[in-house]
């Protein structure tokens, strides 16, 4: 039995209204919530208002010096810092670069699984795969793949003559790149998944009306798949874009932010700032930049998610 | 549905596509594992092992900790998970069954936590756990697992639940049994497979944690499997593909393993948490 | 999911309960041993990784514990990768070990942020003198001393003996080694034919560049009459730089492939023919024994030499003690042990370095010709400390500015002025930031 149908089972029996107006004041048993919130309160809410505040404060390394209030000195640097700007940029091309290719892959090969093919067992069980590994693995098994003598990728080139001289992941012009197909690589099952599951939602019956009214395989698509599929698109895709800009590990294994800072992410930079040069204070900065860089993006996705409600 | 053979035979080459882009990197992970230190050396690698070896699989066990490793990995996931679901199943039942204004906070924070770069949390994080001297303490890798889980762990618990009729609930109660009660006794055993796969869903997130246990583990025998696997890398790139690879290919087993038994599942609460969400 | 069987209701929560004291209890008792037993222990990091170096630190320390049961040392491995994030944060977290491996460029933010111990009133006679003064300065951030400097390596050519013979350039010796000018000529004439006279394994280009720009006079720190230090490229700094571009980018005599790599990452390459030259570290002497294929024969040149001779910069290996470490007396004992001279002599060999110390160095163990020890060693008296490692920032100037600069000019994309800009410029900036 799988959980798709139990999410649909359940989809009905969500408090219907009947019973709405019965709960509405009741608060239920408080205290069973306790537990999950007081570690939340101290551990995640705590941490990141005090992070808020750190972004104020020249916190660092060493203890020759005490912690004073800067008020915004950090952000006036921020502003003048070319290589944090250079960054943020690489920051949004990985995660448009990611996204954008992971959502169009996903999208085919959840539209290919939801056909009646015969291999479709070993892709599904292939699919999991990359989700299922460590990040820290997934960036290793690249770097073996990408690696320039003892790699396959360069072999195959040499193969079929393609040269296959080539240090992908240290060259400056392909190591952003090559990082970002490993990106793709990894988050596509995930997108793949949730997009076949909202396929499999999309009611059968109107496909059939379609095929049999003579519309072809793309209008089909255009007016019976996607309006269907577009709130889980939309969510799947506001996901990855998040997740991928704050990606870390992957990029921390491939390359390290190297050659040249050219794949050196915001997360990495930050993580750089606070752990390696111990500017506890200015990392705290970047991080409160990214959070709002995030809440824009946040924000227009769910005005278009709101609109999409609204059109069907 | 009938598809012109021509279409028929895209879908298959554009499948046949993705099976490969899919499964090479993995195969050649595999491959390397079980290439002898030669051919490694070679110039002119092979996607199989002329000569296969476990060779590289013994030196990874010799030269770094790894089972230390495992072990640390294993107790921090376990622990992590454990906690998790014991702390996020009454919450996520208050979640589902009633609409107070605190369920309405706890989902809305289970949206917006997924926004925040780990950096902004991890530096003060850092400090409290200095201040309760967790630093450097597998309890103290937990604790935090146990926070960056619960979102998740919330999210397909509340599914869960929703799925659980109210109206056995409702009958225990009229029985006259008291709410802990009902919920011990009736809504829980409905729920253990919910909370199983959430619980082993937590499980491989734990162990495949890398940014936590980076900062937060200083001495090498607190070290969990992928920090170790980075210490493999060393200053001066690659030296030793082969144990690498052996020492990867066993981490991830694991991971595959749990995820082959829950992946139904969480595709289940992906969908119903994006739908609904 | 309502097939669980009816008798089992309440096992799960019960088995789950359980389960959760049960995992909680073995965290918390693999959180480290009591260490209160009465007698003192000392936790000592080492970086050592190559195996016989391992093997020699740790017997060192098991000779220590024999012989002194109320001190004991507790070896830890760290790793070079990460050393200074792990440091950082451990120094941080109040979880650092007693006794710290490191690097003299690495030390110098420990030691103005107060982790690290002042030895100057600690170190005995015996330690001071034996180890030259040059090897001192490397330590020495403002009054106080903060490690010992133990190993160090010059940067060597390796080079494939065989290729060297057929194409009859000169081989160069310490007494009498190539130019920078007749570097760039051999490397030209020893390639064509899809192989290259050198590869340059430059994934840090930084300290080689640096290091190396010390043979021609380069210094690009400069410190002014108040203390406060600029970056400026000059024509010393430009040489080797400039070298190796046009290596790179006219000649074709160096692979540019490598420059993104790894020292390990140009060996298969070296073994295959592919490339004749690879400069690399002395140590990596070690993994060319364990890893060529039979008959490959190769031999140690000195690099070249500029302006200012064979001059060379070097970043020694340091042993520190922490400012927290409530032993510094033994701890420095310890250290005294284990960098007597013929224990200095086995760690020396174990990671096929150069020891410090004079003594040391005298022992005809590191004097053979064999794998070319003679070579290294005739080295050791022109190592200076690296150029940089005093100045605060440096870290940050290295990784953010200096090594992006040089990755792009020499891979070609920017041209001399721009780099020369770069280095400045920007480089002036992050320095600033630390000496507010």
């Amino acid at each position: 039995m799988t959980s798709v149908t139990e999410a649909r089972r359940s989809e009905p029996r969500a408090p219907g209204p009947s019973r709405r107006g019965r709960r509405a004041v009741d608060h239920g048993p408080w205290f069973l919530v306790l537990p999950a919130l007081i570690p939340i309160l101290v551990l995640s809410v705590g941490p990141l208002l005090h992070g808020i505040l750190l972004a104020f404060t020249d916190a660092q390394s060493g203890r020759t010096e005490p912690t004073r209030w800067i008020g915004t000195l950090n952000f006036q640097d921020l502003l003048q810092d070319t290589l944090f700007w250079e960054s943020f940029r690489i920051g949004l091309v990985w995660a448009v670069g990611v996204t954008v290719p992971q959502f169009l892959l996903a999208l085919g090969l959840a539209l290919l699984l939801d056909q009646d093919l015969r291999l479709r067992w070993a892709a599904r069980a292939l699919a999991i795969v990359p989700w299922a590994m460590p990040e820290v693995v997934v960036g290793i098994m690249w770097r073996l793949t990408y690696n320039p003598d003892a790699g396959i990728l360069n072999e195959t080139l040499r193969d079929l003559g393609f040269g296959g001289d080539r240090d992908w992941l240290s060259g400056l012009a392909t190591a952003l790149p090559a990082v970002i197909v490993v990106g793709v690589w990894a988050g596509m099952p995930q997108t793949t998944v949730a997009l076949l599951a909202g396929l499999q939602n999309t009611p059968r019956e109107l496909h059939e009306a379609a095929a049999v009214d003579g519309a072809g395989a793309w209008r089909r698509f255009r007016t019976v798949t996607w309006p269907a599929l577009r709130p889980v698109a939309l969510a799947i895709t506001a996901l990855n874009l998040i997740w991928n800009f704050n990606s870390f590990a992957l990029v921390y294994v491939l390359t390290n932010g190297g050659p040249g800072g050219r794949t050196r992410l915001p997360m990495l930079f930050a993580y750089e700032e606070a752990f390696r040069y111990g500017q506890f204070g200015y990392a705290a900065a970047m991080g409160c930049v990214m959070v709002a860089a995030i809440s824009v993006l946040l924000a227009v996705f769910l005005v278009g998610r709101l609109r999409g409600g609204d059109e069907r | 549905m009938r598809t012109r053979p021509a279409a028929r035979a895209g879908q298959y080459a554009a499948l046949l596509a993705y099976l490969v882009f899919l499964a090479f990197p993995f195969v050649w992970l595999a491959s390397t594992a079980f290439k002898p230190a030669t051919e490694l050396a070679g110039l002119h690698p092979a996607w199989i092992p002329q000569d296969p070896t476990l060779a590289n699989f013994r030196q990874a066990f010799e030269e770094q900790p790894l089972l230390r490793a495992a072990l640390n990995s294993l107790l921090t996931a376990s622990a992590a998970a454990l906690v998790a679901v014991a702390v996020a199943t009454p919450t996520a039942y208050v979640m589902a069954r009633h609409r107070s204004a605190l369920a309405r906070a706890a989902t809305g924070w289970v949206v917006v936590s997924q926004a925040f770069p780990f950096v902004l949390l991890i530096i003060p994080l850092f400090l409290v756990l200095k201040n309760l001297r967790l630093i450097d303490s597998l309890p103290g890798l937990v604790l935090v697992y146990v926070v960056w889980s619960l979102p998740f762990a919330l999210w397909m618990l509340t599914g869960y639940v929703r799925a659980v009729p109210a109206e056995l609930e409702e009958a225990a109660a009229v029985d006259g049994a008291g709410r802990l009660r009902t919920l011990v006794s009736v809504t829980v055993p409905l729920l253990a497979p919910g909370i199983a796969a959430t619980a082993l869903f937590a499980f491989v997130t734990a162990w495949n944690e890398f940014f936590f246990a980076l900062v937060l583990l200083k001495t090498p025998e607190q070290q969990t499997l992928p920090v170790l696997l980075t210490r493999f890398i060393g200053a001066e790139g690659v030296a030793d593909l082969g144990p690498l690879a052996a020492a990867a290919f066993l981490a991830t087993l694991p991971s595959l393993l749990v995820f082959a038994l829950i992946q139904r599942r969480i595709t289940g609460s992906l969908l119903a948490g994006a739908v609904k969400g | 999911m309502t097939r669980m069987p009816r008798r089992t209701r309440t096992t799960p929560v019960r088995t789950l309960v359980g389960a959760i004291a049960l995992a909680l209890l073995l965290a918390g008792c693999s959180s480290g041993g009591t260490r209160d037993d009465g007698r003192v222990t000392l936790r000592f990091q080492s970086l050592a990784w190559q195996q016989e170096s391992v093997e020699a630190t740790k017997e060192l320390v098991d000779e220590w514990n024999a012989l002194h049961p109320d001190v004991r040392v507790e070896y830890v491995q760290g790793s070079w990768d990460s050393v200074h994030d792990q440091l950082l944060t451990s120094f941080e977290g109040g979880e650092a070990p007693d006794i710290v491996h490191d690097a003299s460029d690495d030390l110098a933010d420990f030691a103005y942020g107060g982790h690290l111990a002042d030895l100057t009133d600690l170190l005995p006679e015996r330690l001071t003198s034996d180890i030259p003064e040059v090897s001192w300065q490397s330590v020495t951030f403002g009054d106080g001393v903060y490690g010992v400097p133990f190993l160090q390596e010059p940067r060597v050519l390796i080079a494939d003996a065989a290729r060297l013979r057929e194409s009859g350039v000169r081989v160069p010796t310490p007494g009498h080694p190539w130019s920078w000018a007749e570097f760039r000529r051999v490397t030209k004439e020893l390639s064509g034919d899809g192989r290259y006279g050198v590869a340059w394994p430059l994934k840090e280009p930084v300290s080689a560049t640096l290091n190396l720009s010390l043979s021609a006079g380069g210094r690009l720190f400069h410190r002014d009459a108040e203390g406060k230090v600029t970056v400026r490229f000059e024509e010393g700094d430009a040489v080797v730089p400039r070298t190796v571009h046009e290596q790179v980018n006219t000649d074709r005599s160096a692979s540019p492939t490598t420059l993104g790599s790894g020292g390990s990452d140009t060996l298969p390459g070296l073994f295959a023919g592919k490339y004749a030259m690879v400069p690399l570290g002395f140590s990596y002497r070690q993994q060319i024994v364990q890893q060529a294929p039979k008959g490959f024969e190769w031999q140690v040149l000195p690099a070249p030499a500029g302006a200012g001779g064979l001059a060379q910069g070097v970043s020694p290996q340091t042993l520190s003690v922490a400012e927290d470490c409530p032993h510094k007396k033994e701890a420095v004992a310890f250290l005294d042990f284990l960098l007597q001279p013929r224990n200095m002599v086995r760690l020396a060999l174990g990671d096929w370095m150069l020891p410090t110390g004079r003594q040391a160095l005298a022992d005809p163990a590191l004097r053979t010709p064999e794998h070319g020890w003679a070579t290294g060693t005739a080295l050791a008296a022109r190592l200076r400390p690296a150029p940089a490692q005093s100045v605060r920032g440096y870290p940050e100037w290295k990784d953010k500015v200096a090594t992006p600069a040089l990755q792009e000019y020499y891979s070609g994309a920017i041209g001399l002025d721009e780099l020369r800009r770069r280095l400045e410029k920007d480089g002036n900036l992050v320095l600033a930031r630390y000496q507010r």
